[in-house]
């Protein structure tokens, strides 16, 4: 509390709002962990509207999207015990799952599955959260990401979307744009590399 | 591969978008324990989720939430108590209407009730008017000099019958009718129909042709309600006719 007393305003504040949203985070953990009727209620309210974004944006079905999103919130659910309270983002978590459910599906529809659908389980298990930055999805961060992405050249923009929202590896996307492999490795390489620097400088901030 | 370009595809290692090759070989080195790379891929996850924010913002409808409380096992009110609210309310202005609509019927079936009797009074007294307006018809009294009323009127007709008019005739009590009768000289007494006093008058008429000259007197006594085929003593009004 002295700490913040002396730091400008702002800042203060601004660090205040983190401090406080981690902790609703982690005790919101603890009250998934501990089955209380109001905490899925609650983790719906804080990640739910976020999440349904993402899935419709992949899928572009609101009604598959609910579907998913239906999912996402059960899987969640059944693995949180495997969580940990004290050090993992759960928002990060909750949006990755959500992202592999939709992506997931589109490979259903495309015949793609198989393979893709252990590896997206395996990548969105619980103990690799617990690393993160717990401020994963703070605003200023978004904010930060959002402005890099809008610098992003319209290749470099098309190589992440489908990364992101159609879960295409490179070789893929070269077919799909019909470029060369090197240059679409190129492409994304760039642009992570922006996207990157530009969290790098709110971190240094 | 260095650290340095593994690092480089983390984010699409975390994607699972990596070709087997790259994928396999990201595993084995941080499986041997890399705390940089470690590191790296908590960033890449967490820039990859800060990526997921941006998808344009869209809004769920509402029964989603229910939904998935609901397949947990969680009670969600959400607007159910409205309904439930409006519910009751139709009910009550259902039950409401159905009681008025209810006192409405009585309230009809009343005044119907009253009409006809009022109808009834009418045609009695109009009946009662060409009886006093007919030259033929023969008056009789009864009560005068009495101590004790009822005092009153016969009034005979031989086409239209008998008119009994009373006043200070108290009501018949209670399962108890008044009932006239007709005694004819030296005869025995004919039933002549019930009634009812208001309390203070009655009036009371036999139609049908009638033997004037052969009827001695007009009484009237206080009998069960079903009526009886004898007058019960006492007499309450008698009215003799003369000659």
């Amino acid at each position: 509390m002295l700490l913040l007393k002396l730091l400008p305003a702002g800042l203060a504040f601004a660090i205040l709002q983190v401090a406080l949203r981690l902790a609703d985070d982690a005790d919101l953990v603890r009250r998934l962990k501990a089955r209380e009727p109001r905490a899925m209620n609650d983790l719906y309210d804080r990640y739910g509207r976020l999440a349904y974004s993402l899935i419709c944006r992949i899928v572009r079905n609101p009604s598959t999207a609910e579907d998913l999103v239906q999912e996402t919130f059960l899987r969640v659910w059944n693995r949180v015990q495997s969580f940990d309270a004290e050090r993992g983002a759960l928002g990060a978590w909750v949006l990755t799952v959500a992202r592999n459910r939709a992506i997931d599906h589109l490979r259903s529809v495309d015949g793609r599955m198989e393979a893709g659908a252990i590896e997206l389980d395996h990548l969105e298990r619980p103990g690799l959260f617990a690393k993160l930055d717990s401020a994963a999805l703070a605003m200023d961060r978004v904010r930060r990401l959002k402005s890099a992405f809008e610098k992003l050249t319209p290749a470099q923009r098309q190589v992440i979307e489908l990364a992101y929202y159609e879960g295409m590896s490179q070789t893929e996307m070269a077919e799909r744009l019909k470029q060369p492999l090197g240059t679409v490795k190129t492409w994304t390489r760039s642009a992570l590399k922006i996207l990157r620097d530009e969290l790098a400088e709110v971190a240094i901030a | 591969m260095t650290c340095q370009e593994l690092q480089e595809m983390f984010e699409l290692y975390a994607l699972g978008v990596l070709e087997p090759a790259e994928k396999g070989e990201i595993e084995a080195h941080l499986a041997r324990g890399c705390e940089n790379c470690s590191q790296a891929l908590a960033s890449a996850l967490a820039l990859n989720a800060g990526v997921f924010t941006i998808a344009p913002p869209m809004k769920p409808s509402r029964r989603l939430k229910r939904r998935l409380l609901t397949s947990v096992g969680v009670h969600y009110p959400g607007w159910g108590w409205v309904w439930a609210l409006g519910a009751a309310c139709l009910l009550l202005v259902a039950a409401w209407l159905g009681i008025e609509e209810r006192r409405r019927t009585y309230e009809l079936a009343d005044a119907r009730r009253a009409l006809l009797e009022s109808n009834g009074e009418r045609d009695r007294l109009t009946q009662a008017l060409q009886f006093l307006s007919d030259p033929q018809t023969r008056p009789a009294s009864f009560g005068r000099g009495q101590t004790a009323p009822p005092r009153g009127y016969v009034f005979l007709h031989p086409q239209m019958g008998v008119l009994l008019i009373a006043s200070n005739l108290p009501a018949a009590p209670a399962g108890k009718t008044y009932e006239m009768w007709v005694i004819p000289k030296g005869g025995a007494p004919q039933p002549a129909g019930l009634f009812q006093s208001d309390g203070m008058r009655a009036l009371h008429i036999l139609s049908g042709p009638v033997d004037v000259a052969a009827i001695g007197t007009v009484a009237v006594t206080i009998e069960p309600a079903a009526g009886s085929s004898a007058p019960t003593m006492p007499i309450v009004i008698a009215a003799p006719i003369g000659t």
